[in-house]
């Protein structure tokens, strides 16, 4: 609840000091919807300067809940969840946009927000397991076919679960963290009962539901012993340890690696994606202006449901800074991220391709 | 928003120029544009009580736009506000009148890097650390690091003469700037020459800098760049004497070694914000130097500074101090380390010749410990700004249980300001160095130019006959 965050907005409400990163204020310009705004603007219904209405909601959902503010603070505020306890008690008096209860009633039901479709049942029994999620199962299909064969070229058959069930970011983002909880629990029940040990994540916005937020946001434990690993830093140590091998691609286009959204909350890995790209492409990339620690988000998650304005613009900001910097071909491995890229890359004349399958169509 | 017919004019005129997407009047806007970075309106808005917003905030995307917008506001004799990333400390960016706040952050394209000449050209809403990673990609820098240089615009550090971190060796930044385009108050575009060392006749382009939107809209600036250096060599210093350490650095200066920063702390902040964040427990006044460039050069320059220091009895703490202090320089200013509400604080910078600083600092301090004694005031100060002739002085007053009430916060916090700043023009300082002048120290400037102040009203008036511009700052009036 917000009085559990109160100390976060007091700390963000008259701070400038990641104004410079936050993607929400650079496509907007708007100093309203920057961190600062959004503190500022808690703080100030705290002291009864401002009502919670539609405007506020307004102000409060415009936030992309991607992590680049705390990604920067050196006294690592947490204002991202600070917002989306705010987002709680809006939704809670019914005021927020109505985009957040369509997809909220959708992920009650459905336990994702595209299809009306309960997910699978886990693929059976094992030591390792790879989370599907929603985005891989609906979105970008192949990101998992991809995933699973690079897995099987250095001998990991990982058993799939919670193939088609949000990773409980969406609802937590969106202001529902009661749902958020109920989907990450269906998980981690999900892998208890499949004797799992370690849980394989496909992107960065993965790992960081079922790390820092299910813990910090949700309160949930992780099942004892149950360590968590994303699939691309595994892959990259096994290219490097020598155990995959790949051949190199005839790709003469000059490209950019995209680093996911959410990349930001995990900050060590950005070279490894990097580093995979380095061992099949036959010439060095480019890269983007927004990279790395200060990689912005695209215009995926609740953003899309609650202001596709700012979200849309968020994708053509990164569409246009590959462009900007010479790039005619975009690599990235977040199925969300991907179709949020296609949708839009026609306009740019950039192609998009996914890293998963990148690496999968040349293993050696 | 204005009332009436006259306000939904305003509004609707405004709205033809930029488009509707880039004009609000909502409540929610006009609370987070009401404040900037300065301790009255954040102590205000922190008490629950409402400041005065601006009427109309603006987005405008071109200097035409902006000179519309004057048309406008000088039909409707309504102010216009300028606002950059709202970073200033002294209340240069609230609409104490209301009027048209104009955020100017859509004007942030960099035009050209010459890297031949080493000077680039941008608009001036860009933010300082975005165009710094797009200069160091080149091996490039613009030598103004202020702290605030992760929301402070271009123009913003122009407007009222910023000065960053390494401006002993690089200059302020007005000192950087080449030229300006700026929109005059009565809505004409003017460009000024394209160098500024020259005998054409006065320098008026520096009229703007300074004027902190008062004279005018800075929207395109050409600065003079450097190559990011080859070698930094920072270490720390450490003083039993504060007046020693003040000789140090008046020699290093004199004697041209060219340090890129001498930051000396005085005792009380060396106890006080040297321990808290880099964790150092030193008693005496701790010195940060550092020489930069050619890895030869610096050394040198560096042995004959540590030659100096230790004629005057300074205990050399080696590389690393000195090293953890530039990383993390701007971490003072981060909360909850940085200083917050619900306390008491002000930064009276000053800037003075060699031979009156000494006095300066131990009357300023005396004045406000003395008078403010019942408050349990603390005033720590350092010196970090350094010239051939003089060094800026930072001191800050903290007064940790304040009044709750807003108005008897700020009556009081008003009074140490007025002692503080007695203290400094009695003692042949000036009223600020880089902080601005703002709404905070607008009163002193009748004190500060004395016979030379009607000369600037005179000018004021000529170039705003209307006074929209940012009234109630830099000692002007609507």
């Amino acid at each position: 609840m917000i009085e559990n965050v109160i100390e976060t907005t007091e700390n963000c409400r008259y701070c400038l000091m990641c104004r410079h990163v936050c993607p929400v204020g650079h496509v907007t310009r708007k100093e309203t919807l920057t961190p600062h705004g959004w503190g500022l603007t808690i703080a100030s219904v705290r002291r009864g300067m401002l009502e919670i209405d539609e405007k506020v909601a307004e102000v409060i959902y415009s936030c992309a809940d991607c992590g680049t503010c705390r990604a920067n603070c050196v006294t690592d505020q947490p204002l991202p969840s600070a917002i989306g306890a705010m987002r709680a008690e809006i939704a809670e008096k019914g005021l927020a946009p109505q985009g957040a209860y369509d997809v909220h009633e959708k992920l009650q039901e459905w336990q994702n927000p595209y299809a009306q479709q309960a997910p699978d049942l886990a693929s059976g029994q094992g030591e390792v397991a790879l989370f599907v999620g929603d985005d891989a199962r609906y979105l970008n299909q192949s990101t998992l076919e991809a995933a699973l064969l690079l897995l099987q070229a250095v001998g990991v058959r990982p058993v799939l679960v919670g193939i088609g069930r949000n990773n409980g970011y969406l609802p937590s983002s969106l202001g529902f963290p009661n749902t958020a909880a109920q989907l990450i629990q269906i998980t981690l029940d999900e892998l208890t009962s499949c004797g799992a040990s370690t849980l394989l994540l496909l992107t960065p916005g993965d790992y960081y539901a079922f790390g820092q937020m299910r813990e910090e946001r949700l309160g949930l434990a992780l099942p004892d012993g149950l360590t968590l690993q994303e699939v691309i830093p595994y892959l990259a140590e096994q290219q490097g340890a020598g155990n995959l091998n790949f051949r190199k691609t005839d790709e003469q286009a000059p490209y950019a690696y995209v680093d996911p959204t959410h990349s930001v909350r995990v900050t060590t890995r950005y070279d490894a994606p990097r580093q995979l790209l380095a061992a099949l492409m036959p010439k060095p990339g480019l890269e983007l202006f927004w990279r790395r620690e200060r990689a912005h988000p695209l215009g995926q998650g609740a953003l899309q449901y609650t202001n596709s304005h700012i979200a849309t613009h968020l994708n053509y900001a990164r569409l246009a800074d590959a462009l900007e910097r010479g790039a005619q071909l975009l690599v990235t491995e977040d199925p969300a991220g991907l179709a949020q890229m296609e949708r839009f890359a026609g306009r740019f004349r950039l192609r998009v391709q996914g890293l998963y399958e990148l690496l999968a169509g040349q293993l050696a | 928003m204005r009332q009436g017919i006259q306000g939904e004019m305003i509004r609707s005129e405004l709205e033809e120029v930029v488009g509707q997407d880039f004009i609000s009047v909502e409540k929610t806007d006009l609370l987070v544009y009401s404040t900037d970075w300065s301790w009255m309106p954040q102590m205000w808005l922190d008490r629950g009580q409402p400041l005065m917003p601006p009427d109309y905030i603006v987005h405008p995307g071109s200097p035409q736009e902006i000179s519309d917008i004057m048309e406008i506001a000088n039909k409707y004799r309504i102010p216009v506000i300028p606002f950059g990333g709202g970073s200033g400390t002294q209340g240069g960016a609230l609409s104490v009148f209301g009027g048209i706040m104009l955020d100017l952050k859509r004007l942030d394209k960099i035009i050209e890097i010459d890297e031949q000449s080493l000077t680039v050209t941008a608009e001036a809403g860009l933010i300082l650390s975005q165009l710094e990673w797009t200069l160091n990609e080149r091996g490039l820098t613009l030598p103004h690091y202020p702290a605030s240089a992760n929301c402070a615009t271009l123009g913003g550090c122009i407007a009222p003469r910023g000065t960053g971190t390494i401006s002993t060796k690089y200059g302020k930044a007005e000192d950087m700037v080449l030229s300006l385009e700026v929109v005059l108050p009565t809505g004409e575009i003017i460009h000024t020459p394209p160098v500024p060392q020259h005998a054409s006749g006065p320098d008026f382009f520096r009229l703007f800098m300074g004027s902190e939107g008062t004279l005018g809209i800075i929207t395109k600036v050409t600065m003079q760049l450097d190559y990011l250096p080859e070698s930094r060599l920072l270490r720390a210093l450490l003083f039993e004497d504060l007046n020693d350490a003040l000789e140090a650095g008046r020699r290093i200066m004199t004697r041209r070694l060219d340090p890129f920063v001498i930051r000396l702390y005085d005792p009380d902040s060396t106890r006080s914000r040297v321990r808290k964040i880099l964790g150092y427990e030193l008693e005496g006044a701790y010195m940060v130097i550092g020489f930069d460039g050619d890895p030869d050069i610096a050394a040198l320059q560096e042995r004959k500074a540590l030659e100096i220091a230790s004629e005057l009895n300074a205990t050399d703490l080696g590389r690393e101090p000195g090293e953890k202090w530039w990383e993390h320089r701007y971490d003072f200013y981060y909360p909850p380390q940085s200083l917050k509400l619900p306390w008491m604080y002000g930064t009276t910078e000053t800037v003075t010749t060699y031979d009156k600083i000494t006095n300066l600092y131990w009357s300023e301090k005396r004045a406000v410990e003395e008078t403010y004694a019942d408050w349990n005031v603390k005033f720590i100060g350092h010196f970090s700004h350094w010239f051939h002739w003089g060094v800026m002085l930072y001191c800050r007053f903290i007064i940790e249980e304040p009044p709750e009430d807003a108005e008897e916060a700020l009556r009081l916090h008003n009074r140490i300001w007025n002692t503080a700043m007695t203290a400094v023009l009695e003692n042949g300082g000036m009223i600020n160095e880089h902080h601005g002048v703002g709404l905070k120290l607008s009163r002193y400037m009748r004190r500060q130019y004395g016979d030379a102040w009607p000369f600037m009203l005179k000018l004021k008036k000529t170039i705003d006959p209307n006074g929209i511009m940012n009234p109630g700052k830099v000692g002007f009036g609507f």
